[in-house]
């Protein structure tokens, strides 16, 4: 009897085995074995490796599973407890690169509620989840079936994940599953993605509530540059009440990609008196 | 007014109770800042909760196509008299208007009243806190995404997988007890192990006999044959064991009862996964059979990471120890992993088991993609796929036996010793021949007139001294080598076929015994004799002239 199945077993990374003693493994030059020092970033939630090479990594809300082959690295405590951090790799999610790119504030942080638009199958929403922790709320809205079905599944895995199978363009069709949320992260892709986030902050985002887009130049307007394709997609935002507050592009990790941050309906800053 | 509004909990309607600040649109939001002006804004009127999930799925799925469910229905009926509603979704809002008659609006007042009505929800409706809403909210997204994605439980590949897994557990079990068994009577009845070969007759004997001094009295017609019964019968006279008390004899009864039952449970779990197996990957288990396409699953962990294993892959699925060796030592890799143990492969003999694997695996790939992602549930695909495999077997073993019989004379044909020529299996025989059965008569003719086509020629009668036998096969040889190289196997293929045909059909051949084989090759080769007779001489000087020209080439490569 050849190979019984024991266990999924296939011909992707090997030896690659979690826990045991000592911080070890991570993407970019780092094996399993290495010496990884984890200190907290700047926002909460968020962690960097620092090895040979600089990561950021979240904390495993699911300890001991990978939710897209990435590699997790474990940590043991003075008072001998483990945690265990997963990779965040910003090739792959735009948040991730936003947050190597030197964002301010991304306003995800544990506690918070996020409305995640454009979810795929899931692999930044699970970096999102591991965020915002057990008390927090990731609502995940993905149009395509098939990257719905891996989203069901991650999500049935991580309890605080709410997976919509629905177009992000009808709010109104997941209306009654949705609650106000802080934050809105929205990686769409669409040419009308501006008018999407605004419908969806219409419905669910709070007064005082932030808001990540990533914009693609090249899928609003193939033919602009990018400067120009940036500039536009803020004024339309402007236009419905979501106010920039930052942007930054992308690269190196992706080319002609920006991420504006901003608030939704801020409370209008009081003018302090000026002494006269 | 009446507000409507759904929750994954139910649904509830609202009051509003001051409508004047409702002209406001941008003030509004203000208003549920707090709990306060909330609930000095909006009372709950009526919640309508949901029963169960199932009435929960029904309600929600019907309101995103924009239509209302029948208990919405009566909710509304029973609580929206002569007063309007304002809903989220102006075609719900239609349809409401048309089946009810009840006014509805949607505007952006309305708009800003569900804003803050679904930031105040907790405070205004008392029954609901929020740790009630989200697994609530959660358990309804997973059941509508569920019915979105067509889910059905059916098509969960986890069974299968659990199920070859227990039937491996099962047969390890099943052995060790059996063996339990028969170590334990051994010491009674030590003659029996030898002569009852079989685990389960062996436990049913043990069981209906017990002590062995019954044995001579007993029937054992239903259990065993004739003649190993007499053996039995005779052996417990004679027996060296020692005596066992009853006591003893209760429980190794038992352990049998255990064996049995457990044999048992093993076929009932075997049918379960037949049954699973051809609910959920049809295509897959018409080509290679239940086990296999079972272990294969297994092997990949689901159904759908499977599908995304390309054919060479699948071949080698179960191997990878071997694999992995092989690259890093830079051997031969493994051509067949669990694949070995399908019915194709096993029917195949000798070179066509890798042959027929690969093919195997290629198509096994393809029917497994189309039981992952695609739709149909019939097995249709797969029992094509099998007739094909089984008709290129069949014509990979006729080609051998083609090989092993002998060329068309009835004799081998003895050929110019070229120490470079690479020989495969029988070397007395002239490869050209084999090919020339091989080859599909369709094919034949079309490159027939390709060549025709590419090379129109006038006759040369200095060019038929070159169809003179010995230096033309010589040739055959050499030149094989070479196309082989530059990989044209059908060209080259289809030219000596010509040369073999100009050769026969310039030689005039006497008709002398002949396989069955050739016979089907020689009548469309006759076929097309009577097709293109103006053309057979041009035939006969194309492969003439393309052979002077390879001549040259070689001699110049040479030089």
């Amino acid at each position: 009897m050849r190979g019984g199945g024991r266990g999924p077993r296939g011909k992707g990374p090997r030896g690659r085995v979690p826990g045991g003693r000592g911080p070890r493994s991570g993407p970019g030059g780092m094996k399993g074995g290495n010496k990884v020092i984890v200190t907290p970033h700047r926002h909460e939630g968020v962690f960097i490796g620092k090895g040979k090479d600089e990561v950021i990594l979240t904390k495993n809300l699911v300890p001991g599973e990978s939710v897209y082959n990435e590699k997790r690295i474990s940590v043991q405590n003075e008072d001998g407890t483990k945690v265990e951090y997963r990779v965040w790799n910003p090739f792959r999610s735009k948040l991730a690169a936003a947050i190597f790119g030197g964002l301010d504030d991304i306003w995800i942080k544990p506690g918070a509620k996020v409305l995640y638009l454009g979810a795929a199958s899931g692999t930044s929403v699970s970096h999102v989840s591991d965020i915002v922790g057990p008390e927090g709320c990731v609502y995940a809205v993905e149009f395509s079936p098939r990257s719905g079905r891996d989203l069901v599944n991650m999500a049935k895995k991580r309890r605080n994940v709410v997976p919509i199978i629905e177009d992000a363009r009808h709010p109104a069709k997941y209306r009654m599953l949705v609650s106000m949320v802080d934050v809105i992260f929205a990686d769409v892709a669409q040419p009308d993605q501006a008018r999407i986030v605004g419908l969806n902050a219409s419905f669910f985002l709070k007064a005082g509530g932030h808001y990540m887009i990533s914009i693609k130049a090249k899928c609003i307007d193939a033919t602009m540059p990018a400067e120009t394709v940036f500039s536009n997609e803020v004024k339309k935002l402007q236009a419905d009440e979501l106010k920039p507050a930052e942007q930054i592009t992308l690269e190196p990790y992706e080319r002609d990609h920006a991420c504006v941050v901003g608030g939704y309906r801020m409370p209008k800053k009081q003018k302090t008196a000026t002494a006269s | 007014m009446l507000l409507l509004f759904e929750t994954p909990g139910g649904f509830a309607i609202f009051k509003v109770l001051d409508e004047g600040k409702l002209s406001n649109v941008e003030d509004l939001g203000n208003v549920f800042s707090s709990a306060e002006s909330a609930r000095k804004m909006v009372k709950l009127k009526a919640f309508d909760k949901f029963d169960n999930t199932s009435e929960a799925l029904e309600a929600v799925a019907k309101l995103v196509e924009g239509t209302p469910s029948k208990g919405l229905r009566k909710f509304l009926k029973a609580n929206c008299k002569d007063e309007t509603l304002a809903v989220a979704d102006s075609k719900l809002g239609n349809i409401i208007k048309e089946k009810l008659t009840i006014d509805c609006i949607h505007n952006n007042a309305v708009m800003e009243l569900l804003r803050g009505v679904r930031s105040q929800l907790s405070e205004l409706i008392s029954g609901l806190g929020e740790q009630d809403l989200a697994p609530m909210s959660l358990g309804l997204s997973h059941s509508l995404a569920r019915y979105k994605l067509k889910f059905s439980s059916d098509k969960v590949d986890t069974m299968i997988i659990q199920a070859i897994g227990l039937l491996d557990d099962l047969d390890k079990e099943l052995n060790t007890y059996a063996m339990r068994v028969r170590e334990w009577y051994g010491w009674h009845f030590p003659e029996l192990a030898k002569i009852i070969s079989d685990n389960i007759l062996y436990a049913k004997s043990v069981k209906l006999m017990g002590n062995r001094i019954n044995a001579a009295k007993l029937d054992f017609s239903e259990i065993l044959a004739d003649e190993v019964e007499a053996e039995l019968k005779e052996a417990s006279v004679i027996s060296m064991g020692t005596e066992v008390s009853d006591l003893d004899l209760i429980h190794i009864r038992e352990l049998c009862d255990q064996v049995l039952s457990l044999a048992e449970y093993r076929a009932q779990l075997y049918d379960y996964l037949k049954s699973r197996m051809n609910t959920i990957a049809p295509n897959l288990t018409a080509l290679v059979g239940e086990l296999v396409g079972a272990r294969l699953i297994s092997h990949s962990g689901s159904l759908l990471n499977l599908s995304k294993q390309p054919g060479s892959t699948v071949q080698i699925l179960g191997a990878e120890k071997a694999l992995f060796r092989a690259l890093k030592t830079k051997h031969n890799t493994p051509k067949y992993g669990l694949i070995f143990h399908a019915s194709v492969v096993g029917q195949a003999g000798g070179k066509n088991k890798p042959r027929i694997a690969r093919s195997l695996a290629a198509k096994a790939a393809l029917s497994i993609r189309c039981d992952a992602l695609g739709d149909a549930g019939d097995n249709s695909m797969g029992v094509e796929n099998r007739l094909k495999l089984e008709a290129r077997l069949r014509s990979l073993e006729g080609k051998d036996l083609g090989r092993l019989a002998g060329s068309a004379k009835g004799k081998p044909k003895i050929e110019v010793y070229n120490k470079d020529k690479k020989m495969g299996s029988g070397g007395l025989i002239t490869p050209a021949k084999v090919r020339l059965l091989s080859l599909q008569p369709l094919v034949l003719s079309a490159i027939v007139t390709y060549l025709y086509c590419c090379f129109v020629q006038t006759y040369n009668t200095a060019a038929d001294s070159l169809l003179v036998q010995t230096p033309a096969s010589a040739e055959d040889g050499v030149k094989e080598k070479k196309e082989k190289k530059k990989k044209k196997k059908k060209k080259a293929e289809a030219e000596e076929e010509e040369e073999a045909k100009s050769e026969e059909s310039s030689k005039k051949k006497k008709k002398k015994a002949k396989t069955e084989v050739e016979f089907e090759v020689e009548e469309p080769a006759k076929k097309e004799k009577k097709k293109k007779r103006k053309h057979e001489e041009e035939e006969t000087e194309e492969p003439a002239k393309k052979k002077e020209k390879k001549e040259k080439k070689k001699k110049k490569s040479e030089a």
